[in-house]
């Protein structure tokens, strides 16, 4: 039972980080209709702002949010205006490779400037910290801030995205861009926008997240991986969408806790010879498939 | 007589020409190339540092002549056989990538025209490097790597000092029914149901595969529940859905084969999911590494760690003694598993070759397989270096032990290990059960 409430905890926790994760990468596909591969990238900019900062400056990584959500934003504008805008003139196919080779730049130059190796925070308020839930549930402090800063962080894009007139400007973009146009709104700067927007969010999660996961130069493609799978199993484009999708995903990761359950519940010999912690990632995936064959347009899709 | 002039000039002349075509063995000594590929980036990055630190000890220790250090590859610079011959690694970083490391071994073959292969740590690694090494006909000898597989393939060009992970895993079961049997120094035999129920999670490449297989089996023989036998990758980011499975097989005893940054992560883990075993051992590797110790500090207490070489080690043996003093000068560290090991894969490299006489393959297969090394030359605690050439173990040194070792505070408030196993050199009383985190 403990291994099931504590399970289902954790899920729900990463879940909430996922979120944030997935926000940027529907916020540009929904206004641009892009598909950022190198999200994950952006992602991994935060972690090492976040754990740069805070060693350099001597603070803990979660007061480096705001420098983290600085760095995402400038570089998504700098994305988008060095590169982005040139690729929109070529064919679809161009957009897609396009991005996959920044994916690779961004990675390449973060191998150049930082090296190959792991590195971790060590050293925080929160690092190394637990809190007793009861029932078992254990939950690191690090966890629980960041899931908790990311709902706050998601739930402020939400509302900007949709109670301000810059958000209804940006919604009106991802609706019809003709349309916008003709209304006045400079849809180019909106474009600029939705990268500064989607840059900073996923920067910030990055920082949120690089307080219990170590950083190297490769560490976006997962994320990049699990935010596609949110984006499609939430609808591309749909915000609200990304965030159950997040916490449905989040809950996928910990299949294994729940095949745990199911075997000391049962105490079938065959089921403690099952490797389930080897295989945690591949559920993702199948539900990714599975989405893709079923409802391609996802649970909230309205884009397609 | 003019005639005569002339042949002598022309026989005085050839005889100039050969002089200067001819080489001259005699007269330069050779040089011996040794390539050594380890893990010099990523995530083992800080096993890699040790590992070249104590290869280029050994190798120093043959080029130059040092009275101080009690062993005969000091004693004269460069190998004697050969005229003196110097030693030069060419280190290659392999990244924890077999297919990187089997490509590299082919470059420093094929052009640098190595005499011979060092390496690599990584079980999964080694098996290929040695792959290409058996392809080629080039001899490789292996310090640091401990799957049990790897000396199973007949291979002919394939040397292995250190012992493997099923005499160590050997080691870990009769520490434990010692425990039970009160034979551990400062413990009272304890019951036996209070360390029966095991469970283990090991990274999931060669070496940490290999090893789980061998736990099964072992606990199986033992007599010992096996409750949950997990497998993960050490490039895992986060550990703490392996952590909560851990913790809901109620194992007493936890057992952990894992590189560097997953060890540390791995014990973190535990630590936050506040799991509370009685046993957490470690298989050596990430278990025994320097950065285990200074990024977790005092979590450690009480942690068990497989090694074949632990800081007390100076006190038996004066020659260990006397080498990790010149390598604490050159890293500020002590010598440690890894690192002691390279020394002592180089320092086997280099008494071949004094006894091969010449670096062509053939003669250092005949040397390899006829050397018998003395453990008074070592610095490990083992009884020496011989390998196997026949049997189901074809070049593994059959004269290897293994030690186990607990993280205890000093009265100098310093983490060192002391010597649980075997019983009769422990160092130290042994703190059981772990304590509180």
């Amino acid at each position: 039972m403990e291994i099931l409430a504590s399970s289902i905890v954790a899920g729900l926790l990463f879940g909430m980080v996922l979120a944030l994760v997935a926000l940027g990468l529907t916020i540009i596909f929904g206004v641009m209709d892009i598909i950022n591969f190198a999200h994950g990238e952006f992602l991994m900019y935060g972690m090492y702002t976040a754990l740069l900062a805070s060693q350099v400056l001597g603070v803990d990584p979660l007061l480096t949010l705001p420098l983290a959500a600085l760095v995402g934003f400038l570089l998504g504008i700098a994305c988008y205006k060095g590169f982005i805008t040139y690729i929109l003139r070529g064919p679809m196919i161009a957009q897609l490779l396009g991005t996959f080779g920044l994916m690779l730049l961004l990675r390449n130059i973060a191998l150049l400037v930082f090296g190959s190796e792991d590195r971790a925070v060590h050293h925080g308020v929160l690092v190394d910290k637990s809190f007793e839930m009861g029932m078992g549930i254990i939950v690191p402090a690090t966890k629980l801030a960041a899931a908790g800063l990311s709902v706050v962080a998601f739930v402020a894009v939400w509302l900007l995205m949709n109670r301000t007139r810059m958000g209804k400007a940006l919604t009106a973009t991802a609706l019809n861009p003709q349309g916008a146009r003709y209304m006045g709104i400079s849809t180019e700067k909106m474009n600029a926008l939705a990268w500064g927007i989607g840059g900073a969010s996923v920067t910030v999660a990055g920082a949120l997240i690089v307080n219990f996961w170590p950083v190297n130069p490769y560490v976006g493609l997962l994320f990049t991986m699990i935010a596609f799978t949110i984006v499609a199993l939430g609808g591309f484009g749909s915000v609200p969408g990304a965030f159950f999708a997040a916490l449905v995903v989040g809950l996928i990761t910990e299949i294994p806790g729940f095949w745990d359950f199911l075997t000391y519940t049962l105490e079938l010999d065959w089921m403690y010879d099952v490797p389930m912690t080897s295989f945690k990632y591949m559920w993702i995936y199948v539900a990714y498939f599975i989405i893709m064959v079923v409802r391609p347009r996802g649970l909230f899709g309205w884009k397609h | 007589m003019k005639r005569l002039l002339q042949w002598t000039a022309v026989v005085a002349g050839l005889a100039i020409l050969g002089g200067l075509l001819a080489p001259a063995p005699a007269l330069a000594a050779k040089e011996i190339k040794i390539g050594a590929i380890y893990p010099l980036t990523g995530g083992a990055a800080a096993a890699g540092r040790e590992l070249r630190a104590g290869a280029e000890l050994a190798a120093q220790l043959c080029n130059e002549a040092r009275s101080d250090i009690d062993m005969t590859m000091a004693k004269a610079a460069g190998i004697q056989s050969m005229g003196g011959a110097k030693i030069t690694l060419i280190f290659k970083d392999h990244e924890g990538n077999p297919t990187l490391g089997a490509d590299l071994a082919k470059k420093l073959i094929l052009d640098d025209k190595v005499d011979g292969i060092l390496g690599c740590y990584h079980s999964s690694v080694t098996k290929t490097v040695s792959a290409v090494c058996e392809q080629y006909g080039v001899p490789m000898i292996n310090g640091s790597s401990t799957s049990p597989g790897l000396t199973e393939r007949g291979f002919k060009w394939f040397w292995r000092t250190t012992p493997h992970d099923r005499w160590f895993t050997k080691d870990l079961f009769d520490f434990l029914v010692g425990l039970s049997e009160g034979k551990v120094r400062g413990v009272k035999a304890v019951p036996r149901e209070d360390i029966n129920v095991i469970a283990s999670a090991c990274e999931n490449s060669e070496w940490g595969s290999y090893v789980s297989k061998v736990i099964q089996e072992m606990a199986a023989e033992y007599d010992f529940k096996l409750r949950k036998s997990l497998l993960y990758s050490d490039k895992s980011p986060d550990l703490s859905s392996e952590v909560r499975s851990l913790r809901a097989s109620k194992a007493s005893v936890l057992l952990f084969a894992s590189y560097t940054s997953d060890a540390i992560l791995m014990v973190k883990t535990l630590k936050t999911q506040k799991v509370q075993p009685r046993i957490i051992w470690g298989q050596d590797a990430g278990f025994d590494k320097p950065e285990f110790r200074s990024t977790l500090g005092d979590a450690i207490e009480g942690i068990l760690t497989r090694s074949v070489f632990l800081p007390q080690v100076v006190q038996i043996k004066p020659v260990a003694g006397q080498v990790n003093s010149l390598y604490k000068a050159k890293t500020g560290n002590d010598l440690g598993g890894a690192s002691a090991r390279a020394f002592t894969g180089l320092q086997t490299w280099i008494h071949v070759l004094e006894m091969a006489g010449s670096s062509e393959p053939a003669a250092v297969q005949k040397a390899a397989n006829a050397i018998e090394i003395p453990g008074q030359e070592l610095v490990v605690p083992w009884a020496g270096v011989k390998f196997a050439n026949t049997g189901s173990e074809m070049g593994q040194n059959i004269m290897g032990s293994g030690l186990i070792g607990q993280y205890q505070k000093g009265a100098d408030g310093q983490m060192g290990v002391e010597i649980v196993y075997p019983f009769d050199v422990a160092s130290a009383e042994m703190i059981y059960p772990f304590p509180q985190w």
